[in-house]
């Protein structure tokens, strides 16, 4: 007995040269203080405990309020959730890649890229401040292509049809998409669309005006696959056709460069890019029947 | 409000996309793929003979051929390479942040596309009559062999050419995948991976027949490529075959 609970011990006191006191944590992070505003590079440095994440690295850099030269400074802003990598808030670049703050150790950071770690906000969404960033675009690309299944009614309308084991199998992944954009990240096609609010402009000006500046860029291949995922749906399907009409609309899958960086970053393994492919297949049966059955 | 009401191209842009696509592999592709082959009838080791007659067969078009090269050719390749711009202009490569295979693909197509772009309106102004102004047009139909290889000799033009053939058929190949990716004829990933198989066999063999060429017009003995069009062109006025539409069966040189 006495034997396990020392190994236990070890274990967690013992993971590496780290445990050693006074082990430290460097950070820098690309910080902005408003939207809009300028960025600005802060490091921090935070003790070391084993198995930590960029999160649990933030919350200590949120309770010590102080950048690494002793100044003391506004905590840094960031956004999560869950912390297991299913919400999909905590997206942000990690030493220069997207990935969930959650699932990122620092061991493992330390590891492979050296001892700084580099937080910085996602690229492609409008900064609100630090590491928290604007995803409305990647919600409107969810709305453009209609990505639910609609049983909105005033009566109930039974139940739906029954769907396959094989069918299920091949849905699930798609519905574990947490919309953590990594794929809008990573995407050479989906490049950053920031509207600024004019002088005088009304809120409902600038919500038209935004939307259609998000509308006239890439839909993203989050949208793609949410789309295919619902086609495929015995009642989502009933909508294919407004699905379709989405997708071959300006910025959408036409503009997919094939890259294939969605699926190599994608923290869920989507199969994003068979998702493309199929939608792309979709689209030009679509686009033919409309050339030839109108 | 010119901001609300999408421009003609943003209206079709799926459209134009698949378009720029689809010329991409016919008719683009598909010339590329005849005229490297053509070329490479230059090493059937006749000086020039064979290619000679390959030559004479497009000509045998006669009028016919400058509307169906700019119908079929020039237009659908400017067209692709119009939309090519606008595409390369609204990306963002990435490639230094995430070096994936497909990513390297994706900017190096872009990258091909130029070069090709670049090294396709040099060729043709050096080569094809367009550029007879501009002191180029160098090849003549009715001289083939002996014209091509003396505008191929200086060694700067060959590498130009290696880097023009090879990039230009990288461009096609790759792009040969994606554009089963994008109609959606290879959906799976391990059809994805079977088609890339077949790209980059075609890839091979495009580029073995543009480099061959090259290399057969460099090594063509011009002086004896040059009787032998000469001793051709003789038959074809003989006969006055239009065009040299049906040339008769060559007689070997050495027997006059």
């Amino acid at each position: 007995m006495i034997k396990a609970a020392d190994s236990a011990a070890d274990l967690v006191h013992g993971a590496g040269d780290h445990a050693s006191e006074g082990a430290v944590v460097r950070v820098r992070v690309l910080r902005q203080d408003v939207a809009g505003g300028e960025s600005y590079w802060e490091r921090f440095e935070v003790p070391y405990e084993p198995n930590m994440n960029v999160i649990s690295v933030l919350q200590k850099i949120a309770a010590q309020a102080r950048s690494q030269d002793g100044r003391k400074v506004a905590p840094v802003a960031w956004d999560c959730n869950c912390l297991e990598e299913v919400c999909g808030s905590c997206t942000m670049l990690i030493n220069g890649r997207t990935r969930m703050a959650c699932s990122a150790l620092v061991d493992r950071l330390q590891a492979e890229d050296g001892d700084e770690i580099e937080l910085r906000p996602m690229s492609k969404f409008p900064v609100v401040r630090d590491l928290v960033v604007d995803r409305r675009r990647l919600f409107r690309g969810l709305e453009k292509v209609k990505a639910w299944v609609p049983v909105e009614g005033s009566y109930d309308l039974g139940p739906g049809p029954r769907i396959s084991p094989e069918e299920q199998e091949d849905a699930y992944p798609l519905s574990e998409c947490m919309s953590c954009g990594c794929c809008l990240e990573a995407c050479p096609q989906y490049t950053k669309v920031e509207a600024v609010r004019r002088d005088g402009e009304s809120e409902a000006d600038f919500e038209k005006r935004r939307k259609a500046a998000f509308d006239a860029g890439f839909v993203g291949a989050h949208a793609i696959s949410q789309a295919v995922l619902f086609n495929a749906h015995p009642t989502g399907r009933m909508i294919a056709d407004e699905r379709m009409e989405a997708l071959t609309r300006q910025g959408g899958i036409q503009m997919c460069g094939n890259a294939q960086n969605c699926v190599a970053v994608c923290p869920k393994r989507i199969p994003l890019t068979r998702s493309i492919a199929r939608a792309g297949r979709a689209a030009t049966i679509w686009a033919l029947k409309r050339l030839f059955d109108r | 409000m010119s901001e609300s009401s999408p421009s003609f191209l943003e209206r079709h842009q799926f459209l134009i996309y698949r378009l720029f696509s689809l010329a991409g592999l016919i008719p683009v592709g598909a010339f590329l793929a005849v005229h490297l082959l053509t070329n490479a009838s230059i090493l059937a080791g006749d000086d020039g003979r064979t290619f000679q007659s390959r030559v004479d067969m497009i000509h045998s078009l006669g009028p016919l051929l400058v509307p169906i090269e700019w119908a079929f050719i020039f237009l659908p390749m400017l067209f692709h390479a119009a939309v090519g711009f606008v595409i390369i202009a609204n990306g963002l490569p990435n490639v230094g942040s995430y070096a994936y295979v497909g990513n390297v693909r994706y900017t190096l197509q872009r990258a091909t596309g130029m070069i090709a772009f670049a090294f396709i309106v040099w060729h043709i102004m050096q080569l094809h009559w367009l550029g007879k102004p501009f002191g180029g047009g160098r090849f003549d139909p009715h001289h083939a062999a002996s014209t091509a290889a003396t505008a191929l000799q200086p060694i700067l033009v060959s590498i130009l050419y290696c880097i023009g053939i090879l990039s230009t058929v990288f461009h096609f190949s790759n792009g040969l995948w994606t554009l089963g990716i994008t109609w959606g004829l290879w959906t799976s990933p391990a059809a994805m991976r079977r088609a890339n198989v077949v790209s980059i066999v075609v890839g091979l063999g495009l580029a073995a027949a543009g480099l061959g060429a090259l290399g057969g017009f460099r090594s063509l003995d011009v002086p004896k490529a040059r009787a032998a069009e000469v001793w051709t062109e003789k038959q074809k006025r003989a006969l006055a075959v239009p065009g040299g539409a049906v040339a008769p069966a060559p007689i070997p040189a050495t027997t006059h």
